[in-house]
């Protein structure tokens, strides 16, 4: 059992490799790349596409390119890109280990700085020292305080962003000094520079655009030259060791083990993984709390229309879950807030949120409160508020349980042991419910495989009527923001609960059923 | 007797008779029929243009013109030219036109596909090649949508060579005809009336989906616009006409756009489920004949879109896309490439179970090409259970459809039955119940009829169900 179990959970890896790769093509190969939609949502705000940008002037359109360009890695191809984030998604890193950050942050070594474009031609207006020099001088520094630190973090944050959109602004300017001298093409469809476009040309300095990129090109190699330096200083004492490593070595130096870092959420600017361990949760109650009501609705039924298989009795139940089941998951969403729990029409329920206002405050239990009066209490007040999302997730599924449960009885009733009951003289209530249901309930454990799919995309739009904070509000959020770690880190996170519960429903059905064996 | 009809009738055509004979499934295809209707012929039903616009002039002589024909589009002309002739064609008792029922639903189904690709392609043609090339651009689109009829379901030569070459000159006349003016003031009309010097006749319902003014927002069912100042009498100046099912939050008609919103609905269905069939064929074709390392492989991909729950998928690949490329057919497109997993699964089994049958052997052992062994000889007999999928997957992919438009991802600017349920809470801030009934009703009836129709057609198709189903 424990082998088969280890080996279901390997063979889950390439699959959940699988999942992060389909999303990652989806997400980066969309028309004009994520790019363009980063860019998009970045200028023009939520969902404006690529029209916002238009509005900014060259230059700062090109220094927040250069930002999202910077951030995202987008300059590589997709593949290169995916890769990158599949190393640090990895459990298992290979190279010196990052550090961690008390609040939970991984800190990365610094990668190279990219260095402004054709910055040869300006190569007299380089600034003396460069980064090399620094580095063996920074060791000397001493403070290896985690507060020094992290002021040496901030300060080459603030160069690199620094070098980061002089470099933009460079682009800008040269592009607009190659079109102002003639060249051909210069720029390519989403407005960066053509590599190599000035070789073998003198510059022209009597363009008056030639002053402006000489003075852009000034500003990005200064820059450029600072956030060398403050990278040195960095880098040097990332080796000193001011925090604690991540993970653990397994061959020292070389291959180490850590939790997987998902990134941070730009839109939030907080760590994916955070957001991620405030949503899984409430999603998954949602969706446990409903397993359990579907089964409660679904046996009954399915055993109900079973033993009067053939009757209007099974007629109608098997239509009246086929309605359910047509029932779209928005529309009675819409209708349960509309209905149920709008103040102007019934108002028994509240319409959003896991909590009252002051849930926090309450005890756990309900009892008498601080003013003397009853109060509801935290969990009574937790599951008033998930009665209506509960209810939308759940009745969809009966159909389909129901269904397997009366195939399954039908089934069953052909068997030797029930005509042996039966000839004993057993009534039939007797037999149905000692003989046949009992018998048919087996298959039922691995039923919810087959509704939980369902429910997980369900949940989505059910949270979104409800806001309730989920795992579908944070990817719908994160969709409107193009967020690429969260999107990537959310369906990964559900894709992984799916298989992982393909895998419980295997292992469960072979510890109720001695027949079966795994291996 | 009626066994004798039903072999003559062939597999589909008894299996065909069974589905019909169930009350519910009858229902399920009479809404499914109006829907159609609707989707067909909304534009000419439902619209802020006038039939007939008469215009007096200095002199005093009257100008009649026809707003409402002058402003259909290609699609439209063709939708409500072709649609109504299919159905006649279809209705026409026995063997008429000298061929059977059988034969002339391949006639329309052929008919179709041609229309549809004569008209994409020629809408695709004169976007890239601009409108001074209009001639070019229908001389592509016809050749193009020709090619529509190499699939071998229509028998005759010649009834096939009359037809396509009616279909493309219909379609690209009606291409060069269709209306391109993408932005119509409304209230030209009105203003003209209100004046005096024009009066006009319109539709049942005067209202088209994208007309509304800010004033008339969230108004309930029933309301009734008032006449205008100026106006010379009570139907002048829009004065009098009612909203039969309200407005929503932009002062739009909500029953004009529903029953715009069912061209949407159908076509998002259909046309994505055969996407997702298609692709799924394909792939569990190749799974299932050749096994070993292909289907060990092509599986993977299988479990691995499988394990995605679908909306998840749906909603980074839907929001991902830009603005302006998030149209009706990339909806079409992203919705069927993520919804094949079934039919792959379906094909795979079935080829699978008839790799080794004597037929196949056969089939093979006459050193018949590969092309001919899994298409002539092992696609028919296996593609039943893929049919009957199809009709769950077409309300899967139309829930899927309402599902996006809510959370704000369906196509701008286009009638939608989800976007209308949207707006019933959220927008305004209070809850407006003729958005919650009406569209989300709407959407309900529709998935309802074609699970139905699924349930039924797979119970009529399966000789064990049946047998069960007969006693009972």
């Amino acid at each position: 059992m424990l082998h088969y179990v280890i080996r279901r959970l390997l063979l889950m890896v390439p699959t959940l490799v699988g999942i992060s790769l389909v999303v990652f093509l989806l997400v980066g190969l969309a028309p004009g790349g994520v790019g363009a939609a980063l860019r998009g949502a970045g200028t023009g705000g939520g969902g404006a596409g690529g029209g916002g940008a238009a509005s900014f002037d060259a230059g700062t359109r090109a220094a927040m390119e250069a930002y999202l360009d910077e951030r995202y890695g987008l300059a590589d191809p997709v593949l290169v890109q995916y890769g990158r984030w599949l190393a640090r998604v990895s459990p298992i890193k290979f190279g010196p280990r990052d550090l961690v950050a008390p609040d939970g942050e991984v800190v990365r070594r610094p990668g190279a700085v990219r260095e402004p474009p054709a910055w040869r031609l300006f190569a007299d207006a380089l600034p003396r020292g460069t980064g090399e020099a620094e580095r063996s001088g920074g060791a000397a520094g001493g403070a290896d305080t985690p507060a020094a630190f992290a002021r040496l973090r901030a300060a080459h944050a603030t160069a690199r962003a620094a070098a980061t959109r002089t470099r933009g602004e460079l682009e800008a300017a040269l592009v607009a000094y190659a079109r102002a001298a003639g060249l051909p093409e210069p720029a390519d469809a989403d407005g960066r520079l053509r590599p190599g476009i000035f070789e073998g040309r003198a510059p022209r300095a009597d363009l008056p655009e030639w002053a402006v990129a000489r003075i852009a090109a000034e500003a990005a190699l200064s820059a450029f030259a600072e956030a060398e330096r403050t990278r040195g200083a960095l880098l040097a004492a990332f080796d000193r060791g001011p925090l604690p490593s991540a993970g653990f070595w397994v061959l020292p130096g070389l291959v180490s083990v850590a939790s997987p870092d998902l990134g941070v959420a730009f839109s939030k600017n907080r760590p994916v993984s955070a957001l991620m361990a405030e949503a899984l949760p409430v999603t998954l109650l949602l969706n446990l709390l409903a397993l359990p009501f579907i089964y409660l609705v679904a046996i009954p039924g399915g055993a109900l229309a079973a033993a009067r298989a053939g009757t209007w009795v099974d007629g109608a139940l098997g239509g009246l879950f086929v309605a359910l089941w047509s029932v779209p998951a928005v529309w009675a969403g819409v209708l349960a807030v509309g209905f149920l729990a709008s103040e102007r029409h019934l108002g028994l329920f509240p319409a959003s949120g896991l909590h009252a206002a002051g849930a926090d405050a309450m005890a756990f239990l309900p009892g008498p409160g601080v003013d003397g009066g009853w109060e509801a209490g935290y969990l009574l007040d937790l599951l008033w508020h998930v009665c209506l999302p509960v209810a939308c997730l759940a009745y969809g599924g009966f159909a389909v349980l129901s269904k397997q449960t009366r195939a399954a009885m039908l089934e069953t009733m052909g068997r030797d042991h029930v005509r042996t009951a039966r000839a004993k003289g057993l009534g039939p209530r007797e037999v149905l419910l000692r003989h046949v249901l009992r018998n048919s309930l087996l298959p039922l454990i691995t039923m919810f495989v087959s509704v939980f799919p369902a429910m997980l995309s369900g949940s989505v739009v059910i949270e979104r009527v409800f806001s309730v904070p989920g795992m579908g509000s944070l990817m719908i959020d994160a969709i409107q923001m193009r967020d690429r770690e969260v999107l990537l880190a959310g369906v990964l996170m559900v894709g992984g609960v799916n298989v992982l519960a393909l895998l419980l429903a295997d292992v469960l059905y072979a510890a109720a059923d001695p027949r079966v064996t795994l291996g | 007797m009626a066994d004798r009809a039903s072999h003559r009738a062939g597999p589909w055509g008894e299996a065909w008779a069974r589905v019909v004979r169930r009350p519910g499934a009858a229902c399920a295809l009479a809404w499914l029929g109006v829907v159609a209707f609707f989707a067909a012929l909304a534009p000419v039903i439902a619209s802020g243009h006038p039939l007939v616009w008469t215009q007096r002039g200095a002199d005093g002589a009257a100008r009649r013109t026809f707003p409402l024909v002058e402003h259909l589009s290609a699609w439209d002309l063709v939708l409500a030219v072709g649609v109504p002739i299919a159905a006649v064609v279809l209705a026409l008792p026995g063997r008429a036109l000298g061929a059977t029922r059988g034969e002339r639903w391949r006639w329309v189904v052929a008919s179709g596909i041609q229309a549809g690709i004569t008209v994409a392609v020629c809408g695709l043609a004169r976007a890239v090649l601009g409108e001074a090339s209009a001639v070019t651009a229908g001389v592509i689109a016809a050749v193009v949508g020709g090619a529509g009829w190499l699939l071998p379901i229509v028998g005759r030569p010649g009834a096939r060579a009359v037809m396509a070459v009616a279909v493309a000159l219909g379609c690209v006349a009606a291409c060069h005809l269709g209306s391109r003016v993408p932005l119509v003031d409304f209230d030209r009309y009105a203003q003209a009336e209100a004046s005096g010097g024009a009066t006009g006749v319109y539709t049942l319902i005067p209202w088209s989906p994208g007309q509304g003014r800010t004033d008339w927002y969230v108004k309930p069912p029933g309301w009734r616009v008032e006449a205008e100042r100026g106006a010379a009498s009570g139907g002048g100046a829009g004065g009098g006409r009612v909203f039969v099912l309200g407005t929503d939050a932009l002062g739009r008609d909500v029953l004009s756009q529903m029953l715009h919103a069912c061209r949407l609905s159908i076509s998002i269905g259909l046309v994505s489920t055969g996407i997702a069939v298609a692709i799924g064929v394909t792939l569990g074709a190749l799974m299932g004949f050749f096994g070993g390392w292909v289907d060990a492989v092509l599986m993977r991909l299988v479990e691995v879109v499988m394990a995605i729950p679908v909306l998840f998928l749906l909603i980074v690949a839907v929001g991902v896309l830009p603005t302006e490329w998030r149209t009706t057919h990339a909806l079409m497109v992203v919705i069927g490439c993520v919804s094949w997993t079934g039919a792959a699964r379906f094909t795979r089994a079935e080829f699978m179970k008839l790799r080794g049958q004597e037929f196949v052997l056969a089939a093979r052992a006459a050193g018949l090409p590969l092309r001919s062994v899994l298409g002539r000889h092992i696609l028919p007999n296996a593609v039943t259970p893929v049919l009957v999928d199809a009709s769950f997957a077409v309300a899967a992919a139309i829930l899927a459809e309402a599902t996006l438009s809510y959370l704000g991802l369906g196509p701008p600017e286009q009638a939608s039955w989800g976007a209308l349920l949207a707006g019933a809470t959220g927008t305004v801030g209070d809850f407006v119940w003729w958005l919650a009934i009406f569209p989300g009703g709407a959407i309900f009836l529709t998935v309802l009829s074609y699970n139905l129709v699924g349930e039924a057609l797979r119970d009529a198709m399966d000789p064990r169900r049946r047998a069960r189903t007969d006693l009972a």
